[in-house]
This record gives C-alpha cells, sequence and structure tokens, in this order.
C-alpha cells in the first residue's frame, strides 16, 4: 500500500472520531440526565485521606523501608557510601554473572561511574539517540541493564524511572538482570509524594513513559507456582548511593 | 452485539464445572490464596475501610461527570500527539481497530491482557484477517493456545493444570517439555519475546486513564504490558468509557486499592503510565498511539439509580475470590468473558439481549460477601437483587423460575420474614436449590470440552452439590450494614412493586 493510502486512512478516522466525538460525550449527558458539562465540577474527594497525606518517614527510616520492602519482593537491595565501592560491587557482579553484554542509560551519575572501563571485556552499549532498532537489539541481548531512578517510594518499595531520549524504557525492561542506582535523597516516603514532583517537574505534559517498578517479574498463573522472570528481569538490584 | 451464544443448558454446564475436579480445588485454591493476600495486605495497610470510601468517592464523582472527565482526558490525549477514536458497540471498536491494522499494513499483533479486547471479540476479527495475534500474559497465552476463554480476571488459566500446560505449550516447541513451571515459563518468556519485537501492533487495555493529563495507566505483573507499550511502533489502548480518574492525586487511591484487593501486593511489578506516543528524540516507545474509547453498552447503566455504581467497577477480582458461589463452580460457568459477582451483574447490563444472559443473576447466594470484598464498595448483591426482578418483570424468566422469584419476592417484601431468612444466612439458595440449578450459561463450552479429558456426567445431581454447597454458605455471616441497606432496599422495592403491579 502506498503511503498516501495509509495516510488517508487514519485521517478518516480522524474526521470519523471528530464528527462522532461530541454525540458520544451528549449520550453520556443524556443519559446522566442533566446538559452537557463544560466547566470543571468540584471533586469532594479528590487524592488520598487526610491521614495519609500527613504520614511520613524520616531519612533513615525510608531507606531502610525501601530496602527492607525491596529484599522481601527478592531484589537485592545495597546502600553505598561512596561511587568507588558501588562501581567495585557492579564489577564483581557482573563477573560473577558472566556477564558478557551490558546496556545502560546516558545518564551524569552512569557517565562518572565509567563502568565499561572496569569491565573491559564486556560489550557496554550506551542508549543515547541513534537507531531504533540497533538499540532495541541491544537491550535485548543484554545480561544487564543500568539505569539512575529518578525516584524511589519506601512504602511498596518501588523504583520509578522516566523516560527520554537517554534514558530508554527498554533498559529497564528486556536485559536478565536489572540495576537500578539510587540516590538516596531521592527515596520518598509515598507514591503520592513521587507523582506531586513528577507533576511539578514535568508541568501539564508528562513524560512519555513513567514507570513504577516493585521487584523482579513475576506470575502465578501456572498452578499457583511463583515463576520469576518471565517477561521483565528477574533478578533486580537496588543500588543506594550515598553521595 | 456479542455473538456468543449461550449455547447449552445451564445444568449441563454446571455439572461440567462441578465435574472437574481439578478445576474445582485450582479454584478453591486460588481463590484462598488471592484472598488471605487480600486480608494482610488490607491488615498491613491499615484503614482499609476508609480507603475503600475515598475510592468510592473519587469513582462515584466521576462517573457522575463522566463527559466532562472524557473530554478532558481526549483533549489531553490529542494535546500528547496522540489518536482518540470513539466506539459505540463492539463492532464499532473491532472496525476502527482493524482500519488502523489495514493503514498500517499490520501483520501481527501482541496484546497484553485486557478484559475489554475480550468483550469486543477482537482475536476472531484479527485471525479472519489473517493476522497473527499472540496474547502476551501468561495465563492468557496457555488459554489462548487451547482455545479457551479466561476463567478468572486475575488468574485467567486457574483451571490447567501442569501436566495440560505442558502438552499445549510442548506443541509449540515441537519436543516435549517438561511439567516444570520454571521451564514451561522460560519456554514462553523466549519464545514471546521474538513476538515482541517483531510484532507491528501493541494491544493494550488500560487500568485508569487520567483525565488531567490525558494518561493511561496499566498494572502488570510478568512486564508484558510494558512490553507492549514499548516494542511495537504502533500501539492500540481499548478502555472502556469509565475507566477514567480525574487525577494523579487520585491515581494514588486506586494505586493503594487495586493490587491490594487483586493479589495482596503493596504494588504490582509494574505501574506504567503513558502519556502520548514517544516524543521524537526517544530511542523507543510506540510512534503512534491510538485509543479507542468503548461504549458497549455502559452508557445504560448511566443514569439508572440500580445500576450506575457498576461502572465504579476497577476489575480487581476481589469479588470472585470472595463469592461462594464462584468458588465453587469457576468462571466459565458465567459465560461470558466476566465472571463471578461483578460478572453476574455486567454480563446481562452489557449484553443487549437481555433474556438470554439475565439469569446468570441468579448464579449467586446475596451473602453480601462481594460487597465485602469489594474495594470501591459496589454494592453487587443489591444489584443482582434488582437484576432478579426486572428479570421477572420483563417476563425473560421462565414460567418456573417466576413462581421462585415471587416465593423470594414474597418473602422479600415482608420486612420481618425476610431478615430472619437472612439471618438464616439462605435466602438466596433456598431460592436457587429449589430450582434445582443455578442459572448461569456456558458460552464457549464447545472449546472447553473439546480439550477436557473423559467429562463424564456427574455422579451426584446438582441439587446434592448445592446442598453441600449451603452448608459452607451459611457460615458466612452477613455484615450487618448490609443486611440493613439490603432490609431497606427490599422494602422499598418490595412496596413499589406491589403497587406497581397492581
Ligand atoms: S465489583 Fe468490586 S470487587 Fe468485583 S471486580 Fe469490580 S472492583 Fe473488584
Amino acid at each position: 500500500m502506498n503511503p498516501n493510502r495509509s495516510e488517508e486512512i487514519l485521517k478518516e478516522l480522524e474526521r470519523k472520531a471528530k464528527e462522532k466525538e461530541e454525540t458520544f460525550f451528549q449520550h453520556i449527558a443524556n443519559r446522566l440526565g442533566r446538559p452537557r458539562l463544560h466547566t470543571p465540577p468540584i471533586q469532594p474527594v479528590r487524592g488520598v485521606p487526610s491521614f495519609w497525606r500527613q504520614y511520613h518517614l524520616d531519612f533513615e527510616e525510608r531507606i531502610s523501608l525501601f530496602m527492607a520492602n525491596w529484599e522481601n519482593l527478592g531484589g537485592v537491595a545495597k546502600r553505598f557510601g561512596c561511587k568507588e565501592d558501588l562501581v567495585t560491587f557492579i564489577r564483581n557482579e557482573a563477573e560473577t554473572m558472566q556477564a558478557k553484554k551490558l546496556i545502560r542509560w546516558q545518564h551524569p551519575v552512569l557517565e562518572q561511574l565509567e563502568i565499561e572501563k572496569t569491565l573491559p571485556k564486556a560489550d557496554v552499549t550506551i542508549w543515547k539517540e541513534s537507531n531504533r532498532e540497533q538499540l532495541l537489539q541491544k537491550a535485548a541481548e543484554a545480561d544487564i541493564g543500568i539505569v539512575v531512578a529518578d525516584y524511589a517510594i519506601a512504602h511498596t518499595g518501588t523504583v520509578v524511572v522516566l523516560s527520554g531520549a537517554t534514558k530508554g524504557r527498554s533498559v529497564s525492561l528486556l536485559p536478565t538482570a536489572l540495576m537500578a542506582i539510587i540516590r538516596t535523597e531521592d527515596v520518598k516516603t509515598k507514591m503520592g509524594e513521587v507523582l506531586a514532583v513528577i507533576q511539578k517537574r514535568n508541568g501539564p505534559s508528562m513524560p512519555a513513559g513513567i514507570h513504577f517498578i516493585t521487584g523482579p517479574s513475576r506470575s502465578s498463573d501456572i498452578e499457583n507456582d511463583l515463576t520469576i522472570g518471565v517477561h521483565g528481569p528477574g533478578i533486580v538490584y537496588a543500588l543506594l548511593l550515598d553521595e | 452485539m456479542g455473538n456468543l451464544e449461550p449455547n447449552s443448558p445451564l445444568k449441563e454446564r454446571i455439572s461440567l464445572a462441578l465435574n472437574n475436579e481439578f478445576l474445582r480445588n485450582a479454584v478453591k485454591f486460588t481463590t484462598e490464596r488471592l484472598r488471605k493476600g487480600k486480608q494482610t495486605a488490607t491488615d498491613e495497610l491499615g484503614n482499609w475501610e476508609e480507603w475503600r470510601s475515598y475510592g468510592q468517592a473519587i469513582r462515584m464523582h466521576t462517573i457522575a461527570h463522566l463527559d466532562y472527565y472524557l473530554s478532558q482526558f481526549v483533549n489531553n490525549v490529542r494535546a500528547a500527539g496522540g489518536f482518540v477514536h470513539f466506539a459505540s458497540t463492539a463492532r464499532e471498536a473491532v472496525e476502527i481497530a482493524m482500519k488502523i491494522m489495514e493503514a498500517k499494513q499490520a501483520k501481527s499483533v501482541v496484546k497484553s491482557k485486557s478484559m475489554v479486547s475480550e468483550e469486543v471479540h477482537i482475536n476472531q476479527a484479527l485471525e479472519e484477517k489473517g493476522i497473527e495475534v499472540v496474547e502476551t500474559d501468561l495465563g492468557e497465552y496457555i488459554i489462548q493456545l487451547a482455545g479457551e476463554t479466561p476463567s478468572h480476571i486475575i488468574i485467567p488459566a486457574i483451571h490447567k493444570n501442569k501436566k495440560q500446560i505442558a502438552e499445549l505449550l510442548s506443541q509449540v516447541a515441537g519436543e516435549p517439555l517438561p511439567a516444570d513451571t520454571a521451564i514451561l515459563a522460560g519456554f514462553v518468556r523466549s519464545k514471546l519475546r521474538e513476538k515482541f519485537l517483531s510484532a507491528d501492533i501493541g494491544i493494550t487495555g488500560c487500568n485508569f486513564a487520567i483525565a488531567e493529563s490525558g494518561s493511561i495507566v496499566l498494572f502488570s505483573n510478568e512486564g508484558n504490558a510494558r512490553m507492549v507499550s514499548t516494542l511495537p511502533k504502533t500501539q492500540i489502548t481499548m478502555m472502556g468509557m469509565e475507566r477514567i480518574i480525574p487525577t494523579w492525586e487520585d491515581l494514588e487511591v486506586m494505586a493503594t486499592l487495586l493490587p491490594r484487593a487483586a493479589t495482596g501486593q503493596k504494588l504490582t511489578v509494574y505501574m506504567s503510565a503513558i502519556t502520548g506516543p514517544k516524543r521524537s528524540e526517544d530511542g523507543d516507545g510506540p510512534e503512534e498511539l491510538h485509543i479507542i474509547i468503548i461504549d458497549n453498552g455502559r452508557s445504560n447503566q448511566l443514569g439508572d439509580p440500580e445500576f450506575q455504581e457498576v461502572l465504579n467497577c476497577i476489575r480487581c477480582g476481589a469479588c470472585l475470590n470472595a463469592c461462594p458461589v464462584y468458588r465453587h463452580v469457576g468462571g466459565h460457568a458465567y459465560g461470558w468473558v466476566y465472571s463471578g459477582p461483578i460478572g453476574a451483574v455486567l454480563t446481562p447490563v452489557l449484553q443487549a439481549e437481555k433474556e438470554k444472559w439475565g439469569e446468570v443473576a441468579n448464579a449467586s447466594s446475596l451473602c453480601g460477601a462481594c460487597y465485602e470484598a469489594c474495594p470501591v464498595k459496589i454494592p453487587l448483591h443489591d444489584m443482582l437483587v434488582y437484576l432478579r426482578r426486572r428479570n421477572v418483570e420483563q417476563g425473560t424468566t421462565k414460567k418456573r423460575e417466576q413462581w421462585g422469584m415471587k416465593v423470594f419476592q414474597k418473602v422479600a417484601s415482608s420486612h420481618k420474614r425476610y431478615r430472619l431468612a437472612i439471618k438464616a444466612g439462605r435466602i438466596g439458595q433456598k431460592f436457587v436449590a429449589r430450582k434445582g440449578e443455578i442459572k448461569a450459561k456456558i458460552g464457549p463450552l464447545k472449546k472447553w470440552t473439546a480439550h477436557r479429558t473423559a467429562p463424564a456426567l456427574a455422579p451426584r445431581s446438582f441439587r446434592e452439590m448445592w446442598q453441600d454447597l449451603q452448608q459452607q454458605q451459611t457460615q458466612i455471616e452477613l455484615d450487618p450494614t448490609i443486611q440493613k441497606r439490603m432490609e431497606e432496599m427490599l422494602k422499598k422495592r418490595g412496596d413499589q412493586h406491589e403497587s406497581e403491579q397492581k
């Protein structure tokens, strides 16, 4: 099919949608037995209960709750006082796992760590603006994917990653093992705080993908047996960095 | 709408379900596991009742102002670069999806779990056009291979044992695979990897749609929803028009309720919020995002005081796990994509041909366990009573059953007698047991029987089975608030109904 035909079909669908839109909304208003609403209604209840808004943990409490939750989920949680220790840990783990292929974000923290230098034999791909197919291929083949979490949530043991040109979604998804580096100052008590900061920083337009990751990929679909690593990474590290 | 026919007698279907020993055990075991998980998770969180009330309030408000929030959502999706389509019926939804397939010249599709796509039967349409469609949730993949339909919202392959799964997957592998969970899951992982990476289109459902930013939110444990929304160049998201929540703040409430109610998790492994297609500089994510907003009978519930609340449902499955009837017979007994108490209500109200489906409402015991379990406090048991009443009023119930219903109403309309009956915890059971069968339908029976081994006839009658069940059910105490609500409602309805008849 020529590209024009494809364009035509989409244009036609757009036209139909625009045509149908108001009827669709009007029908809803009719069913609700009132005129169509054009002004924002006032929400009697918005967001979480007030006791929850007040729930805050201290810095150290947040870190330890996050780590406990992550480990309960079957992940590895470690805390490092300096970059050197973190790099050494990553290198040791990669060598123990005999990781041959790694992929990482092009992120300031990771640029400083220079993991590729400590693993001269490994093939390390850096996710930055380039060929889509090639990046996906690399991520799919990778043994380890390394990202820097934008935030973490103590209460649920969750790592939050936002997508971007140098922050591919596939890096936290396709490799067998995931290492998420978390700056301890980014660990929040609860989800609401993270949602609020993301909204504040990104204004009305959110990043295309915001991913909350809570432990290793899992399934209980076969006779209730828990299986790890069904589609996403089965081995997950939360590596907290204090500096 | 709904080309599934409730094509086999209920009795047949029920005896089939009761007959399958493994199914019964698996359903019991799984629902028990999920129920305990929920209990632990909600205890640990604390203030569960308050969270429920917040969830209920947010959902109620959204549905009552749905036209506003939906149009806000639509504007924001477009602002983020996505396409939006509107489908009044299942058929329209399929037509739109097929047009997109045509525009993209799609040959292969990967899907992540989506009840609404089951509801509109998109797979059938794709297959007819020779487009390969692969379900990617492990359980869904298994039942797709078996040519069956899901039997539980959260654990779709609840009715399959490891050996059956190994046989199915061995056929795909072309070599015998052992009945070992890790090996089977590993095989599926690598098999589906290829599919994810080569598919032209990804189809997802939508757990929540955030009006203020035009984002869709997906919950999954395996990561397949992320795969489907990351790898293919085109993403189609099918969403029921009621999936909306107003703000990101409200998402925190839903994210607190849904995973805990469904599986007892604090949060599912993945929660993904997708806003528009990938930005031009991004290396992955869909280049094109189409969101199909589907009515398919939902608007009929709007403005109906008895049923509007059914649109508050967040599809967690907790009511299935709590329901003594579901736990006894499993999901296929309900005959459509939605099973358990929510299925018993949703199926007849979403299907146009009510007379074919209304009877599903009788497959419940009115014990109120579903309401207690529901994270957004939908009064499912009230709705089941309304449905029964409507069936009688519309003459859609057979003579014999009308008689049963009258008996029921006679009991129910007398406040005192009803209370006594409730106290005994048996009113529903009596009504149903009198007829000697549960009124539910089995749609996909043909496919199901075809893959079962030796479908012997039940040596015991359903009546006998039902009596056992009744005994189990009396152990469930009715929540006092439900009891009160039921009494009030029935008093009102009973009077009204009588005066209507006069
Ligand atoms: S009705 Fe309530 S309990 Fe049942 S699936 Fe819906 S939200 Fe969950």
